[in-house]
């Protein structure tokens, strides 16, 4: 592996990213809404009624999930349903979106900017650039994806703190979605993505091909898949290795296919 | 000296047909050499068969004795491409885009810095180091994309449609700028080109392609040499010839053909003596000869009749 070569692509694609506004936020607006936002609302509204009668929702949810909830004081049980249970699935779009968008601009983005054929000249191995393109879309969908979660952390706890009166987050749960799931799905959305981009002559086209109908089906598979995550801490990991296993199938199966040749005969 | 480029029978096709069909040519060390043809000959699918961009269906290629289909980025490491888009990314500034190529190419980060700045001011470019390439003209482009090809000191130069988009004096810049390259620094220069004029200046031989098949290859004047018999030439006598002398002319030894012209008379002869001939038949009868100078075919000449051979 040439590792500064893969490195210098990285430093390109995501200096010219981060100038662009349009690619930006969007990417920030979801994990904003969804981690800053949505607790500050629940924290909020948790400090503000005094009664918020949960136990009919609580009864159609899993008893395994119901149970530690209920023992809870009825002011505490809103904000550590939502905060502590629910939103940890539903924090899966972040990497997931990320790492989607960088994913489709890898090849799509380059062909559109009609840039790709003086990279192809360059050089650099097959493999090496392929690597690139992969981590240029995942280390910013995890960093995304951790620093919102910081600021999730930091803004439900202070919220909730004249409720809670002390830290609630992160809960084991969150800590396996954090460094276990969402890596793994963020893996398997740019997995799908960089080949989508490699075929796709725009990265709206791209964009349009995965976000029309492969992502859907991810999320469809891994949200149904989350719903066993809030059962059990050890289903939640095997789940995180089961997408894990499929990525890096995906990842793999891509790197040896992937071609200059490939992408060439397209331009 | 062995050849800088072989190519022996390259051939590539697309979905949408063939590409490059049974290419064979070579290029000497510190040549320059013209790719010419129509858009959709095969020029720029010439050059990424032989950067290891693209593999062919049939054939092989050796540049700088490596073979590109196994050894691709050891030949990009040695040669320098000038794509015909310039293919800069535009959200980067100028210097980015120059040092993110040095470091692909492997250049220690004070030596791409010295090497960057070198280029820039080389390139007139200095003063637009920091700026963002969208606000860059397509002179500008080209003057940046040349100076990234050559970042690397590279050992062949493969220039496509370098001066298109340009205005006459970029043209002629850049035009002067490759013909040094190859002249002073040795170095061996494919350029493809639609635009006769600067290749003409600059190539020692050119390689006429026509919708993948390779129609001329060799030096003007040899393929001058093929096309036609002989030289054309053109004498001035002040006014068109009269019947009598041009009569006199046609029986000359050498002349294939003399047909008049409004300043005198114009002939196609077999070599240079038979135009001495002529000019002496013509002032032995005290008519006056203002000039008479054989004129060798440019590369238009050459291009444009192989190309009504295959229009």
């Amino acid at each position: 592996m040439n590792w500064p070569a893969i490195r210098a692509v990285m430093a390109k694609d995501l200096t010219a990213v981060r100038r662009s506004k349009a690619v930006v936020l969007p990417m920030l607006l979801v994990p904003f809404l969804l981690l800053v936002v949505l607790p500050l609302v629940i924290g909020i509204a948790a400090r503000s009624q005094d009664q918020f009668d949960l136990s009919r929702f609580l009864d159609n949810i899993p008893g395994d999930l119901a149970r530690p909830i209920l023992a809870l004081p009825q002011r505490e049980q809103l904000i550590v349903l939502v905060n502590g249970y629910l939103l940890a699935p539903l924090f899966l779009i972040v990497p997931l979106m990320v790492s989607a968008v960088l994913a489709a601009d890898a090849f799509a983005g380059e062909k559109e900017r009609k840039t790709l054929e003086s990279l192809l000249h360059l050089p650099m191995a097959d493999r090496d650039l392929f690597v690139a393109k992969l981590l240029t879309a995942y280390v910013p969908a995890l960093l995304v994806s951790w620093i919102g979660f910081l600021c999730f952390a930091i803004v439900s706890n202070t919220v909730a703190w004249p409720v809670m009166h002390r830290i609630f987050i992160p809960t084991r749960l969150w800590g396996v979605m954090i460094f276990w799931v969402a890596p793994a799905v963020a893996a398997l959305g740019l997995s799908v993505m960089v080949r989508v981009s490699a075929r796709a002559r725009t990265s709206q086209e791209a964009n349009q091909l995965g976000g029309a109908v492969i992502l859907p089906l991810i999320f469809l598979a891994v949200g149904q898949a989350t719903g066993l995550l809030l059962v059990d801490i050890k289903i939640a990991i095997f789940i995180g290795g089961l997408v894990w296993a499929v990525a890096l199938l995906l990842c793999a199966r891509g790197a040896r296919r992937f071609t200059r040749d490939q992408l060439a005969t397209r331009l | 000296m062995s050849a800088v480029i072989e190519a022996r029978g390259l051939t590539r096709s697309f979905a949408t047909g063939v590409a490059l069909d049974d290419l064979t040519i070579d290029v000497q060390p510190g040549e320059v050499l013209a790719l010419l043809g129509p858009n959709g000959a095969g020029k720029t699918t010439t050059v990424r068969l032989l950067n290891g961009v693209l593999k062919p269906d049939r054939g092989e290629a050796r540049v700088l004795g490596l073979d590109p289909t196994t050894h691709g980025d050891e030949i990009r490491r040695r040669t320098g491409v000038l794509t015909e888009n310039a293919g800069l990314d535009e959200r980067l500034t100028a210097r980015e885009n120059l040092l993110f190529a040095a470091r692909i190419r492997g250049l220690a980060r004070p030596k791409a810095k010295e090497r960057v700045d070198e280029l820039l001011g080389r390139f007139g470019m200095f003063d637009r180091a920091n700026d963002q390439v969208q606000g860059f003209s397509t002179g500008q482009r080209k003057r940046l994309a040349l100076a990234r090809a050559l970042l690397h000191d590279p050992e062949v130069l493969f220039l496509d449609e370098p001066t298109s988009g340009l205005d006459p004096a970029a043209t002629r810049d850049v035009v002067e700028l490759i013909g040094s390259l190859a002249a002073e620094h040795g170095r061996t220069v494919v350029v493809c080109t639609h635009f006769l004029g600067e290749a003409g200046r600059l190539a020692h031989r050119m390689a006429v392609l026509h919708r993948g098949r390779l129609q001329a290859f060799g030096r003007p004047d040899e393929l001058a040499a093929a096309l036609w018999d002989g030289l054309e030439a053109d004498v001035d006598l002040g006014a068109p010839i009269d019947d009598r002398i041009l009569a006199l002319v046609r029986s000359v030894g050498g002349v294939v053909a003399a047909t008049p012209s409004p300043e005198g008379v114009h002939l196609r002869v077999r070599d240079r003596e038979a135009l001495a001939g002529v000019v002496a038949t013509i002032v032995g009868r005290e008519v006056p000869v203002y000039g008479a100078v054989p004129r060798t075919p440019t590369l238009e000449d050459v291009y444009f009749a192989i190309e009504a051979g295959f229009t």
